[in-house]
This record gives structure tokens, C-alpha cells and sequence, in this order.
């Protein structure tokens, strides 16, 4: 142990009610000690519930666990509380860029650049992502880029959605009851026309399928199927016991990209899912 | 094994991490062809991926999504990866944890395609 | 579902749920019904026993006289709906499966858990009787349309 993470720790666990807790699970996440880093963040995130310091630390310790659905929230938070914080925008530009989804990542690499301007690290990432295009002169714009995908089909997603919000809410996101019956969100064809219903009936079977394979081959709790086709690439999986969620993308972005977008779908399905219980 | 099947299961066992692929009939679930780790059972892993790819091939339609050419089952020790190949056989493979998945795909795209 | 053997009842609910079979018919090799899903006739279920058991029968007897190690299981594939035959040894002697299914299934399913009912029947199974009691003809009959009664609630 070092001697800074012993004086925080001394010093924290004298006043646990201060926020060198902030100090200590940042240095026990950069030591790679991520359990206690957690315990400490979130111990102080339910003191200080409106910090948006204690939600960016509690990101950066859900993103170096890779559960970037759940970090991106957290930033995601930090921006709606302080939407100048340098370091929210550079986490959901980390992410948005992992993602493969480059004017996303530019839009709040920038952000964070000019509150920064003397972050030359932050500088040259800008100008990684950018592809060796200008960037500089080119003004930012005023909000994130918008994707050609949300522009396409399909009406808005109604009052109560669970996906409101989401990207893609009305074309690539369904949730299903265990019984086939749409609970929300919808999914369009190319084209616009709307396949929610008759994709609806046919989910159950392949939850029952895809759990019965798993069982019987013994590879444990499934966690998700990826079909890629050859018009869309969607992703299937089970917010909880009783529901399942069908995401879906354009066949040319990363597969990898997908199951991390249908988790996070996951994610909203089963906050809201919570409220309506 | 057939000839003709016995080189591409070869070359997808090779890769690390694979337990066992074969060659199933895609309407009855039975297997074609098959090279298995010891502990692998053929005949359930290929009902069982015939019966996933059946139902997939279902909501593929009703989704729009299309033909499948991938569907990957990931479990938390395991994978089951499945490509349509030839017209009514299945490539299928079955994999451990931590493997080098994006690897496997794309060979199994490519046995596929050969074998098709 | 009906037996005439209670023990049967549960192996074979799970069988019929889990591989999604429309009909099937567990019997002896002299066609006596020991328990059966799906069937809403009596001559049905004895005309279907009676032919289950018959090919079996003959199969086994073609691999005779062949040479063969005799067939375990038969399978006939129709467009809309398919049969699968399957024969193992129980304490209380050699029983047949009959089992219909349809596009819902595969046969691949249904061997799969055809195994596994054999596997279930074998462990609930209650010891042989000491003593096998010969079953005559006229018996036979009588057997039959009890089990017959007792399988259709009549």
C-alpha cells in the first residue's frame, strides 16, 4: 500500500462523512483495486447523491470494470447536473469512440478540449478520433450530432416509453412480456414499416430455445444472442426474469457495438420497468 | 467423416478455445459430420442448435433482420455459434470462455461460405 | 396424458413437453399400452400399438437377418408430420415408444430427450417382479381392454 493510500485512509476513516473518499477510490482505481474502489465510491455517492464529482468517479470505475452501459448512465447523469464537466464529456467520448461511433466521441472530445485547452493529451485524442481531418477551425456544434438512423423511420415513441430518450427509441428497441405481447419501445424495417407485433410473438420461442441450449450443453446462465443477418444485425437478451429485449443496428457497425447498445436498452427496460411495478 | 467436411472442422478446431464443430442437417437436427472434444456430446449439440437456428431463422423474418449469417448464444461459460452454410446445413461450433471470438467468427464465415 | 403405470406419468410429461411431441404411445412388444399422450381414440391407440410394435419387430428381423446389430430407433419423415420408433429394456421387460411430431420439433430433438426418458423410466422404475407371469392369449385380451379402459377413462 502507499503511503498516500494509507493517509486517505486514515483520514477517511476518521471523518467517512468527507470527500476525501473522492481522493482515495480514485487512487485505489488507478492502483487497479476496483472493489474497494467501489465500495468507497458508492459509499460516498449515497451520501452525496447530487455530486457530480462522486458520479464521474463511480463512471470511471464501472468503465475499468467494462460495464460501460452503466458508466455511460453515470456520465450521462454528471452532464445533466454539471454539463461543463470536463471529465463526463471525456468519458462518454471514451466510450462513444469505443463504440465506433466517431462524431459522437469528436462532439464531446471537443467539448472537453475547449473547457480544457491546455489538455494537449486531450488535444492529440481529438485529433486521433478526428482521422487527421481539420478539426480546429471547423466550429462545434452546438449539440451532438444526430444519426442518420433516428432520422429514417417510424413515429416517436409514445408517452411512457421505456426507451424515451434512448437512440433508435421507435425503430430498434422492443421489449416483450414472457407471453409474446409488446410492452414497449418498436422496431421498424427498412423502409419504416413498423414489425413490432409480429416480432413480439416469435421472442418467447427463441428465449425458451436459446435457455434450453444453454442448459443442456452446459454453458451456464445465458447472457445473449447476436443474430447477424443480412439486412440488420439485432441482439436479444432478458432485462429481467420475466421480459426480453430485442435490439437492433445497421449490419455495418461492430458487433461488439451492438451488444453493448441492447444492454443498455436492457438497462432503461428495467428502470422502467421498476416504476411501473 | 466425409472428406469434404473432415478438413474445415479441422481447421476450426485448431483455433483456441473450441470444444467441438460439426456439420448438422439443418431440418432434423442430426449430425452430419462432426470433430469433438472429449466430454462433447454431438447429438444434443446438434438438435439443440438446429432447433436455436430454426427459431432464429423465424424471428429473422418476422424482424426484418434478414437471412442469418451469425448467431452466437453466449452463456457465462460458454458460447454456441452457429452458420448457415450449404442450403439445409448448419456449421456449429461450441466454444469455452474467454476465446478469441472475432476470430472464430470469421473463420466460420469463411468455412461456411466454402462449404456452401 | 394416462398409464396404467403411475410411475410412467412423469417421465413422460416431461418427455412430450420438452421435446414438443404431438402424440406418443409407451408399450410392450406385444402391444399392451402401458401409458400414452395425445390419442383421442381407442382403436386409434390399439391400431397404432399394434403397427409401433410390428415395426420394431420387422426391423429388428431385416437386421437379422442382414447381420446387423439390431435398430434401436426408426424414423419416418413425412412433409407435415413424422414418426419416431425407439426401443429399450425396462425390469418389467422390452417397451416400445411411439412418438408423432411436427414442424415444431426435429428429430435430433427427439432423440435427444428419448434418451433421456429412457434414462428417467429406468431410475422411477419399481423392481421386477419375482415371478414373470406368462401372459396367455385369452389374458392378453382381457389386459388390453383393461389398459384400453383405463387409458381412455372408460
Amino acid at each position: 500500500m502507499t503511503e498516500d493510500i494509507r493517509a486517505l485512509s486514515a483520514q477517511y476513516a476518521a471523518d467517512p462523512s468527507s470527500l476525501v473518499f473522492l481522493r482515495l477510490a480514485e487512487a485505489l482505481r488507478q492502483r487497479g483495486q476496483l472493489e474497494p474502489a467501489l465500495k468507497i465510491a458508492l459509499s460516498g455517492l449515497n451520501r452525496y447523491p447530487h455530486l457530480p464529482d462522486a458520479h464521474d468517479l463511480y463512471a470511471r470505475i464501472l468503465a475499468d470494470r467494462r460495464d460501460y452501459a452503466s458508466a455511460f448512465d453515470e456520465w450521462d447523469t454528471v452532464l445533466r447536473l454539471a454539463p461543463h464537466h470536463i471529465g463526463a464529456h471525456k468519458g462518454i467520448g471514451f466510450l462513444y469512440y469505443r463504440a465506433g461511433e466517431p462524431e459522437h466521441a469528436l462532439y464531446h472530445l471537443r467539448v472537453a478540449a475547449e473547457l480544457d485547452p491546455g489538455d494537449e493529451g486531450l488535444r492529440a485524442a481529438v485529433e486521433r478520433v478526428a482521422g487527421g481531418r481539420e478539426i480546429w477551425d471547423v466550429p462545434l456544434p452546438v449539440s451532438p450530432p444526430v444519426r442518420d438512423a433516428e432520422t429514417r423511420v417510424a413515429p416517436a415513441p409514445a408517452a411512457g416509453d421505456p426507451f424515451t430518450g434512448v437512440e433508435g427509441a421507435g425503430q430498434r428497441l422492443l421489449l416483450v412480456d414472457r407471453d409474446g405481447l409488446r410492452l414497449g419501445g418498436a422496431l421498424a424495417a427498412h423502409g419504416g414499416r413498423d414489425v413490432s407485433e409480429e416480432t413480439a410473438a416469435s421472442l418467447a420461442g427463441v428465449v425458451q430455445e436459446a435457455e434450453r441450449a444453454a442448459r443442456l450443453l452446459e454453458l451456464g446462465e445465458w447472457d445473449h444472442l447476436t443474430i447477424e443477418g443480412t439486412a440488420l444485425s439485432a441482439c436479444l437478451l432478458c432485462p429481467t426474469a420475466d421480459t426480453s429485449l430485442l435490439a437492433t443496428m445497421d449490419p455495418g457497425h461492430p458487433v461488439g457495438q451492438l451488444a453493448f447498445y441492447a444492454e443498455r436498452g436492457a438497462k432503461e427496460a428495467r428502470a422502467w420497468l421498476e416504476r411501473a411495478r | 467423416m466425409t472428406d469434404a467436411y473432415a478438413a474445415p472442422l479441422d481447421s476450426l478446431t485448431r483455433l483456441r478455445g473450441i470444444r467441438g464443430a460439426m456439420v448438422v442437417a439443418a431440418q432434423d437436427g442430426l449430425v452430419v459430420a462432426e470433430s469433438l472434444m472429449g466430454g462433447v456430446k454431438g447429438t444434443p449439440l446438434a438438435a439443440l442448435a438446429a432447433n436455436l437456428a430454426a427459431r432464429v431463422i423465424e424471428l429473422s423474418a418476422r424482424a426484418a433482420v434478414g437471412e442469418p449469417r451469425f448467431v452466437h448464444l453466449q452463456a457465462q461459460d460458454g458460447s454456441l455459434l452457429v452458420a448457415p452454410a450449404a442450403e439445409e446445413l448448419l456449421l456449429v461450433a461450441v466454444a469455452g470462455r474467454d476465446v478469441p471470438l472475432g476470430l472464430i467468427r470469421l473463420e466460420m464465415l469463411r468455412l461456411a461460405e466454402r462449404l456452401a | 396424458m394416462r398409464a396404467i403405470e403411475p410411475w410412467v406419468v412423469t417421465p413422460l410429461r416431461s418427455f412430450v413437453e420438452e421435446s414438443s411431441a404431438r402424440l406418443a404411445l409407451l408399450m410392450t412388444t406385444s402391444g399392451q399400452v402401458v401409458a400414452q399422450h395425445g390419442f383421442t381414440g381407442a382403436l386409434d391407440l390399439m391400431a397404432a400399438a399394434a403397427l409401433g410394435t410390428g415395426i420394431i419387430a420387422s426391423s429388428g428381423e431385416l437386421a437379422l437377418l442382414m447381420d446387423w446389430t439390431p435398430f434401436r430407433t426408426v424414423a419416418h419423415q413425412g412433409q407435415r408430420q413424422s414418426h419416431f420408433l425407439g426401443w429399450f429394456d425396462t425390469p418389467h421387460g422390452r417397451w416400445v415408444a411411439l412418438v408423432v411430431f411436427g414442424g415444431e420439433t426435429k428429430l435430433g430433438l427427439v432423440q435427444v430427450y428419448f434418451d433421456q426418458l429412457v434414462v428417467e423410466l429406468l431410475a422411477a422404475a419399481p423392481p421386477a417382479p419375482v415371478q414373470k407371469q406368462e401372459v396367455l392369449a385369452a389374458d392378453f385380451e382381457r389386459e388390453l381392454n383393461a389398459s384400453l379402459r383405463a387409458l381412455f377413462g372408460r
